[in-house]
């Protein structure tokens, strides 16, 4: 029975400038705020001596940023071929292999990635000796496959919540159209499946590329590692001040993004 | 008898090829379990911290107050886009600095404190999250009632908005608790003696990185073990019969 | 008009001699640009029971949510047991109002982390300052009133529809409200469980409490109310006693939405066709 109760009352009076969401942004005016800045002091000369050493290293912290990305982008191709592959043997009817998927999810979700990277790095060896050749196995590499178990390991588990969100509904009644099994999982459940995984699977690349950081600790020449060298060069407390939370934002400027979109595809496939 | 105990526990893992040699030595030893402790003491401070600033932060935010809501918005977006050890860095080499430089040597705040600080503001942020969606997700038509039972604003939070808000977050805060828990291994980044530095020590000396690493990762597998036992009793205790129904 | 038509208007529009529990005059209330409210006028005995019929979104739940002071209206006088409604600012009038007048929701909105027992006890402790054992002796009483005593130890999510209201309404008297306010409290329950509710209700109006429904149950409102209101589209299209307008609706509105509600069978026998009594034509005897 309709309840006449609280309608939505709207906001009477402001005017709102017509711009799409994205560039309503505050943290987006602050970015170009400062870019506007930088230039405004390039132009005149009048940088500070701190902010003249911050250009001097940037095309270092970018490099860095560059290996963090690439390492975040290896991780999750990794870990999403496996926690696909993994998420599916999750499903079998095999109380053997549901128990052994259920180990290696439990495994690598309940361990500190920190110790995960320790793991990778310290007891794969340094280089690979296949037949003749002798490969190096670079650090980097090995902090991939150390973020690729735990982000596979979520992946399962997203992959597996996601087909037992399909209503058991939609199974009978693509089976009373008489499609096979193999039919409705591609056609009707596969295509469902991804839409509902993907702001979760967004979320994981976003944690991802933060836990990318600890590659620092294990001799990676990331961007934190570059933001340290830096600092310990130049050797003065305003530029250190300086460095450090210009690495806070350009972890800030590549994952914020990310979320903003995450959100935007959440609120745009709720009803599904 | 412990040393004999110790004894057996090499010698049972030596043919596995797994060198435990480091626990007969007593100074290797007693270090490792200091790491034990220590790592044990972050927790126990971290978790009620972390759920006192998710509290704290979650009753910003939901306050209506723009002054108070703005800041706090644009602290939780920074804090969860950046990673956790970059924020301790600018937590502990960064602003522990400015603190020792002005206060002429010597800040008051160790680093122990500087890791449980930013380790629980991080956690906080996710508690208070969680928090949020179970404050709205307290029906309206709830609050209704508890307005026509002549209640004030403060006895609506407190009797039937927070009650019912927690019993919905409880999930995702123990999950937050587990994530937190693991968190606590980055006190070694800076130097804090918790388990993972302390193995860091002994590895580096004797090279047993594989024996160690497993070690700890039985422990923290036990500590969040815990974590979600106490969370199954609290989910237990506050459940409400039937709901949902 | 004759002279019965002339007394039952009296009777609905009570001298200001008698005593008038609740009165609206001339209340208009919106919502940003949706007016709900144009012109309410509503009077409401000590004692009577009032029933206020009509479509949805007429208005009729708002009303009562005007009453104890949940909604505010822009314009217009609200007088409840001497209290000014409209004019009441601080919170604590508020409170006081609602602690003389009880509203039971057609969603229930038992809290459902308390058991029945403690839902009845919790207002009159934290709000009335009684003691937890005389608390729990009235919550008794008044479970046994709705028959729900059997129950007390049990959770809003373990009951059924029907009796979640019954504790609803034995929540609402527990502060000894002078006047209680029924919003549609049986449209959301199953056909067979709506019985049980309206047994209580009768009771409780047969006890002398003042009550003001808002109801779909066309046959009970007939059967129990004083004055009958008639809402449509934000306005009072038609009032008085339950025997004029179910049986001879003045307004041609009224008894369209009659003969919608309660489907082609008129309550009572309807006017007789004006035709058919002067011609003196039995309809019957045509047929033939």
């Amino acid at each position: 029975m309709a309840n006449d109760l609280v309608l939505p009352t709207r906001r009477s009076g402001a005017t709102r400038l017509w711009l799409p969401a994205v560039l309503r942004d505050p943290w987006l005016a602050l970015l170009l705020a400062l870019a506007a800045l930088n230039l405004a002091w390039a132009a005149t000369g009048t940088a500070p001596a701190a902010v003249q050493a911050l250009w001097h290293w940037w095309p270092a912290l970018l490099r860095g940023l560059a290996m963090n990305i690439q390492i975040s982008v290896l991780a999750m191709a990794l870990g999403t071929l496996a926690g696909l592959v993994v998420g599916a043997v999750s499903l079998s009817p095999s109380p053997l292999l549901r128990r052994l998927t259920r180990a290696y999810v439990l495994l690598f979700r309940n361990a500190p990635i920190l110790v995960l990277v320790y793991f990778t790095t310290y007891v794969f060896p340094f280089e690979l000796a296949l037949g003749g050749w002798r490969l190096p196995f670079p650090d980097w590499l090995k902090v991939v496959i150390g973020l690729g178990l735990p982000a596979s390991a979520n992946v399962a588990e997203i992959f597996r919540g996601a087909i037992q969100s399909i209503p058991s509904a939609q199974w009978e009644a693509a089976q009373s159209l008489a499609f096979r099994r193999a039919q409705i999982f591609r056609m009707i459940v596969l295509p469902q499946c991804l839409r509902r995984m993907l702001p979760s699977w967004m979320n994981l690349y976003a944690s991802i590329t933060m836990s990318t950081s600890l590659a620092s600790l294990v001799g990676v020449h990331d961007l934190v590692d570059a933001a340290t060298v830096a600092s310990n060069t130049v050797s003065r407390t305003d530029f250190t001040i300086l460095v450090y939370f210009t690495l806070l934002a350009l972890f800030f400027a590549y994952c914020y993004p990310i979320a903003r979109w995450t959100r935007y595809l959440e609120r745009r496939h709720e009803h599904y | 008898m412990f040393e004999s105990a110790l004894q057996a526990w090499v010698g049972f893992f030596k043919p596995l090829g797994l060198n435990y040699g480091f626990v007969l030595d007593a100074g290797e030893l007693s270090a490792f379990g200091r790491g034990l402790w220590v790592t044990l003491q972050l927790c126990a401070w971290t978790i009620p911290v972390s759920l006192l600033f998710g509290v704290l932060i979650a009753a910003g935010l939901t306050s209506g107050r723009a002054w108070l809501a703005r800041p706090l918005q644009a602290f939780v977006e920074v804090t969860r886009n950046t990673p956790t050890l970059v924020q301790l860095y600018c937590a502990f080499l960064v602003l522990n600095m400015l603190i020792t430089q002005k206060l002429g040597g010597g800040s008051p705040i160790a680093p122990f404190a500087w890791v449980v600080i930013v380790v629980a503001l991080h956690k906080g942020v996710f508690h208070a999250e969680a928090l949020r969606a179970g404050i709205e997700a307290v029906p309206e038509v709830t609050m209704e009632a508890a307005r026509s039972l002549a209640f004030s604003r403060r006895q609506i939070l407190t009797q039937v908005q927070l009650p019912l808000a927690v019993r919905f977050a409880l999930p995702a805060l123990v999950n937050n608790l587990v994530d937190l828990v693991k968190m606590t291994a980055i006190a070694s980044a800076i130097a804090v003696g918790d388990v993972t530095y302390e193995s860091i020590m002994i590895w580096s000396y004797r090279d047993n990185v594989l024996e160690l690493l497993l070690l700890i990762l039985m422990y923290f597998g036990l500590l969040t073990w815990l974590v979600g036992l106490v969370g199954k009793w609290l989910e237990e205790r506050l459940r409400m019969p039937g709901y949902g129904q | 008009m004759s002279i019965i038509e002339f007394e039952a208007r009296a009777a609905a529009f009570p001298s200001a001699a008698e005593t008038s529990l609740v009165s609206l005059h001339d209340v208009h209330l919106a919502f940003g640009q949706t007016e709900v409210l144009k012109g309410i006028d509503v009077e409401v005995k000590q004692g009577q029971a009032v029933s206020i019929i009509g479509p949805s979104g007429s208005g009729k739940s708002t009303i009562l949510r005007c009453m104890t002071g949940l909604l505010r209206p822009q314009r217009g006088r609200i007088q409840v047991g001497g209290v000014r409604v409209d004019a009441l600012k601080t919170a604590s009038e508020l409170i006081a109002l609602r602690k003389r007048v009880g509203f039971v929701f057609q969603q229930y909105n038992l809290f459902p982390h308390l058991s029945v027992l403690e839902n009845l006890t919790i207002s009159p402790i934290k709000v009335g300052g009684l003691p937890r054992a005389e608390a729990e002796a009235r919550a008794r009483e008044l479970l046994a009133k709705v028959r729900m005593e059997h129950k007390q130890n049990a959770y809003p999510g373990e009951l059924s529809g029907g009796q979640q209201q019954r504790v609803a309404i034995a929540r609402a008297l527990a502060l000894r409200p002078e006047l209680i306010l029924f919003d549609e409290v049986t449209s959301a329950l199953d056909p067979e469980m709506v019985g049980e509710v309206l047994t209580v209700i009768r009771e409780l109006v047969q006890d002398g409490l003042t009550c003001v429904l808002v109801t779909h149950e066309m046959r009970f409102a007939e059967e129990i109310s004083d004055v009958v209101y008639f809402t449509e589209a934000g306005r009072i299209v038609e009032s008085g006693p339950p025997a004029r307008l179910f049986g001879a609706p003045a307004s041609e509105r009224t008894r369209a939405f009659l003969q919608r509600a309660v489907g082609a069978t008129p309550l009572r026998d309807a006017a007789p066709d004006p035709i058919q009594t002067y011609l003196h034509i039995d309809p019957l005897r045509l047929a033939v």
